[in-house]
């Protein structure tokens, strides 16, 4: 397997090749990354993803629908709502009907949910990369009571399985709304904290203002998602470009920073985590009664012949599904359109030209997710 | 009255005279074109209509062919212009679209490994996600022996 | 016994223990230690010791993962049971496959496994590693993990909870102490 890479790579005297992986402690799961070096400066580098391909392509093919809403949670388990929802829209629009009103809103709070969580982690590993352990620790600690909630609802902590066409599995629990707002008040406390920590702290800066720069136009060019993109000064969301769910009637705002850097894309994760409790915020007050989902069989789903392609904003970018039905029970065909796999795409060519030690600050702050890229 | 996708359609229509097409929803539009049109088409949609986003190449098997699905959309807008291009199984070429959207060469690298659409000038069509020993078995094709798993 | 040479002399009395030695032991190697020591109860303190400090390999594979990843830090809090993450093979006791094994992925699995120094131990994490789980039919994944490495404790679930993957630290603990975890047994 390395063997292979090494001479294809032809190395002059003064350049080393580096293997990170497949297993490394910077990664969120397995990946073979090559770096050749010059000194301490990174020539080239080059990717190698599959190690943990499930072909869930495939096995989504060899399913009925209901059956395939727990194969999407495992594509990317730190956003299995947003995976649920991506497929079940989906195929929503394939069979021509809506979710319910109280779903929606369901769906919206337990998706800005994840998007928290998500955030939450996704810096955690990160400050665990650059050096940076309690912050690790403390951001694993403000995630464990947003899990709780997840929890409290769906009855997991990781592959909730929630989402089901036309609505949700399970109706809000009584006192829901009083313990969210209790954990989103502390939680936003905290997460203000960490923030000013984060923009004050003089050798934390110094490890990430000005490296990994993604100008904007590469930003669009190399075709990045989500945070990293819009820590390059883009304000590509899907949630305002192809609303669906409430987001057309929600007020808030898409985060951006200008810069392009790491401190930029984890500063835009930190705002994002703010914004997510405001929307939370927004919908709870209002959640109508009525029906959590729609009353059919769930097991005999029949969608028209047809093909959709439906997009939504996964915590970590745009995510999108085409579902190609043949008017039987199991979907023609699946691809999945994961965010992690653009931004992993992008990484070789921002690794170039960077430092060896700026190297786990730059791959972690893209906030991959190898389940997804490989899938 | 024209909605921007189906201004869209009529413009690659009466340029490629494209003629199978349908407009789903205001943002979702699909036109299947012919197979050698598709670099043509995506420099057109990305030089002059400010398609500069290209979300997803996806692949799929009827049987006789093979379909490569193009998912053109922009940072812009939220229209989702849908490109599908049948190939012959017998000969499954196609042209990349690296030289217009860079990040197009992992989507054919898995469109390649896992259904075998070959893209001629992708800068390195070699397998991403599959080991290489599996290379040349195509599991995402219909009539893939290998699964279930036997072991 | 370094007196009962060293002093070079024919009175010196000849403990017990050297008669012990002398009939059983060459110590030419460490594994002779190693199983010399086995046969006395000495075996009972450094399985003590060896149970109390279970590092395991940071080696996040799928949802366990995270969750794996989760018990190390607070809220549960393995440090307590001297269960640390550790970043590298060659420092670590417990592998714990906490996910889908893959064809691509098993040589460096098997690898990493051949770079931990002995004792060690495995533990699957997750229905993926014990049987394939939801992708058993998978064309690319392998679900005889136990053909492949010797299994110690199987935890199930999908994936389990933190609590269960410290209850499994613990089935663990006393496998070592009674001395029926497939190292000792010598079934690897």
């Amino acid at each position: 397997m390395n063997g292979e890479i090494e001479t294809q790579i032809n190395l002059k005297p003064s350049e080393m090749l580096l293997h990170l992986g497949p297993q490394h402690p910077l990664q969120p799961g397995p990946f073979l990354l090559d770096l050749v070096l010059e000194g301490e400066t990174v020539k080239d580098a080059t990717l190698e993803m599959g190690f943990i391909h499930k072909g869930i392509e495939k096995i989504l093919e060899n399913r009925t629908y209901l059956q395939c809403i727990p194969i999407t949670d495992r594509m990317c388990y730190l956003a299995s709502i947003s995976n649920n929802e991506v497929f079940c829209s989906g195929v929503e629009s394939l069979m021509g009907i809506e979710p319910t009103e109280r779903a929606k809103y369901i769906r919206t709070i337990m998706l800005e949910l994840t998007r928290i969580q998500s955030h939450l982690l996704g810096i955690g590993e990160y400050a665990t990369d650059i050096g940076f352990l309690s912050m690790f620790l403390w951001m694993i600690r403000e995630r464990e009571p947003i899990i709780s909630l997840l929890e409290m609802v769906t009855g997991a902590r990781l592959n909730h399985s929630f989402v089901r066409f036309g609505g949700v599995a399970y109706d809000l629990p009584a006192g829901f709304k009083e313990k969210t707002l209790r954990t989103l008040n502390e939680i936003r406390k905290k997460v203000e904290k960490h923030d000013e920590i984060m923009s004050r702290d003089s050798v934390y800066l110094k490890r990430t203002k000005g490296v990994g720069v993604l100008s904007r136009k590469a930003a669009m060019e190399l075709g990045v998602a989500g945070p990293a993109m819009r820590g390059s000064g883009v304000d590509y969301d899907i949630r305002k470009v192809d609303p669906y769910l409430l987001y057309p009637d929600l007020d808030f705002k898409v985060i951006t920073a200008p810069n392009g850097d790491v401190f930029d894309r984890v500063k835009v994760r930190l705002s994002e985590i703010l914004e997510s409790i405001y929307i939370i915020e927004q919908c709870i007050d209002m959640i109508p009664g009525g029906p959590f989902k729609q009353g059919y069989n769930p097991y005999l789903i029949k969608p028209k012949p047809g093909e959709v392609y439906s997009r939504v904003e996964d915590p970590r970018g745009e995510m999108g599904m085409y579902i190609v039905s043949d008017g039987t029970f199991k979907p023609y065909r699946v691809k999945v359109r994961g965010p992690a796999f653009a931004t992993m795409q992008a990484l070789p060519p921002l690794l170039k030209g960077a430092y060896m030690a700026d190297n786990a600050a730059i791959a972690s702050s893209m906030d991959s997710c190898t389940s997804e890229v490989d899938r | 009255m024209n909605t921007t996708g189906e201004l869209t359609l009529n413009m690659l229509k009466e340029k490629f005279q494209v003629t199978e097409m349908r407009v789903e929803s205001p943002n979702r539009v699909w036109a299947r074109i012919a197979p050698d049109k598709i670099l043509a088409i995506a420099k057109f949609l990305s030089n002059e209509l400010e398609f500069d986003h290209l979300s997803s190449i996806a692949g799929a098997d009827y049987g006789e062919a093979l379909e490569a699905v193009y998912q053109i959309t922009a940072y812009s807008h939220g229209i989702v212009l849908t490109l599908k291009a049948k190939v012959p199984k017998s000969n499954p070429v196609i042209d990349s679209l690296t030289p217009v959207y860079w990040n197009a060469a992992w989507y054919e690298r898995e469109a390649y490994e896992l259904l075998g659409i070959s893209f001629r000038g992708n800068p390195n069509l070699a397998p991403l996600v599959l080991p290489a020993e599996m290379m040349g078995e195509y599991p995402l094709r219909k009539d893939y022996k290998g699964y279930p798993n036997p072991t | 016994m370094g007196e009962v040479e060293g002093a070079g002399s024919e009175t010196a009395k000849v403990r017990p223990i050297q008669k012990i030695i002398d009939a059983h032991v060459t110590f030419t190697t460490t594994s002779a230690i190693h199983d010399f020591l086995k046969k006395t109860p000495l075996q009972d303190l450094i399985n003590w010791g060896r149970k109390n400090s279970l590092w395991f390999l940071t080696q996040p594979m799928g949802c366990c993962g995270i969750e794996m990843i989760c018990t190390g830090a607070p809220h549960y809090d393995t440090d307590r049971f001297g269960i640390i993450p550790r970043c590298s093979p060659r420092q670590a006791d417990v592998m714990i496959i906490s996910g889908y094994i893959t064809k691509k992925y098993m040589p460096a699995l098997k690898l990493l496994w051949d770079q931990m120094p002995e004792p060690k131990w495995v533990i699957c994490m997750g229905d993926c590693s014990i049987s394939g789980g939801p992708f058993w039919e998978s064309y690319s994944t392998i679900i005889n993990t136990e053909k492949y490495f010797p299994v110690d404790i199987y935890i199930p679930g999908c994936p389990p909870r933190p609590e269960q993957l410290i209850q499994g630290f613990v089935e663990l603990q006393k496998k070592i102490t009674a001395k029926q975890d497939r190292t000792q047994k010598g079934d690897t």
